[in-house]
């Protein structure tokens, strides 16, 4: 079983939001997640079938970069990986583990968090960021993008919720 | 004025790969240790088990708020400088539809699928593993939904702008409906 440390959700919250004022202030721009993903997978698509990865216009945005792999989102997000990996490990949270709902078979585990990433990933390029780029940093700069996307968002989870009760 | 430091070119780029890895070390921590590497904990708002998310949300977004506006308003900060997330109304609205419900399906969203996959969860490896895929599905049909993508444009523009009132109006509110969510949702767990 894991251990319940956590901190007070209002002290990690006051954490949260003060790295993120650090990153305005330091850098001009907020904290950011989903773009990696985009990132990665464009590059590695690259390596694989580079005529392909080419064709695909919306990748230029990527692979026209000098060097594609030396971008902010991608350290970014290696940090929050080291970060969050220190977290657990140092709470003693960490455990390998394949994590579901406690009735839930693997292979519909499986099935499930494949398929909501896909849903995420494709959704998070039409909204132009993810929970953090555009919910979290959007909505502290108090951008029009961040609420609209914030509110969209509980309302497809609230809905989705209610229809699939038995998933978590 | 000299902020934001990089915009007004106090660093260079390699100092500013370096504190994105300081600067993501922090957010991975504060993740972690508000709980959101837990796709339960993660999932919780959605079946009003567990309010961690909108908890821990709300208030990084009413300290940074508050501390990015401060900043302006002492002219110690160019928020002119600051990149803006800009605003595509329709695309937005679908696109939070369709992530809300890969939210609860998967258990995670792209920050907190590293976060899990941090404290030893491998679901989340697939989960993002799934998002690349999402991102590439996106890519390929790019050219069919491009007209979609680029529809209701609104710019870089902010709710003060938008409503025309001052910006500390729309921080108030948001405290005071931060407020009575947190007094509700502290009641409701009490009860459960």
């Amino acid at each position: 079983m894991e251990k319940n440390n956590f901190w007070s959700p209002y002290i990690a919250g006051v954490g949260l939001g003060l790295t993120l004022l650090a990153t305005f202030y330091i850098i001009g721009w907020g904290l950011g997640a989903s773009s990696a993903y985009s990132l990665v997978t464009a590059v590695s698509l690259k390596e694989i079938t580079p005529g392909y990865a080419d064709s695909l216009e919306y990748f230029s945005r990527y692979l026209n970069a000098e060097s594609p792999l030396k971008d902010w989102i991608l350290f970014e997000v290696t940090g929050l990986f080291i970060g969050a990996l220190a977290g657990s490990l140092l709470s003693g949270n960490f455990r390998i583990r394949f994590d579901k709902a406690e009735k839930m078979s693997s292979k519909k585990r499986f099935l499930t968090a494949a398929a909501g990433g896909i849903l995420i990933g494709f959704a998070s390029r039409l909204s132009r960021g993810c929970t953090s780029g555009v919910a979290l940093s959007g909505g502290a700069q108090l951008a029009a993008a961040g609420w609209i996307f914030v509110i969209a968002m509980f309302a497809g989870g609230f809905v989705f919720a209610a229809f699939f009760r038995r998933l978590w | 004025m000299t902020a934001p430091l990089y915009g007004y070119g106090i660093f260079g780029e390699n100092t500013s790969l370096l504190l994105a890895v300081i600067l993501g070390i922090f957010f991975g921590l504060f993740l972690e240790r508000g709980g959101l590497g837990n796709p339960h904990k993660l999932t919780g708002v959605f079946y009003f088990t567990d309010f961690t998310v909108p908890k821990v949300m709300f208030t990084a977004i009413l300290v940074a708020a508050s501390g990015l506006y401060l900043l302006s308003d002492l002219k110690l900060l160019d928020i002119s400088r600051v990149w803006i997330v800009p605003a595509f109304f329709w695309p937005q609205i679908m696109g939070g539809i369709l992530f809300g419900a890969g939210f609860v399906l998967s258990g995670y969203c792209p920050g907190t699928a590293i976060t899990g996959l941090a404290s030893g969860r491998l679901d989340a490896l697939v989960a993002m593993t799934g998002i690349g895929a999402g991102s590439l599905i996106f890519a390929v049909l790019y050219p069919y939904i491009e007209g979609f993508y680029v529809s209701s444009a609104m710019g870089s523009i902010t709710l003060p702008r938008l409503l025309k009132i001052n910006h500390w109006i729309v921080i108030v509110l948001l405290y005071v409906f931060a407020a009575g969510m947190f007094y509700l949702m502290e009641r409701f767990e009490k009860r459960s």
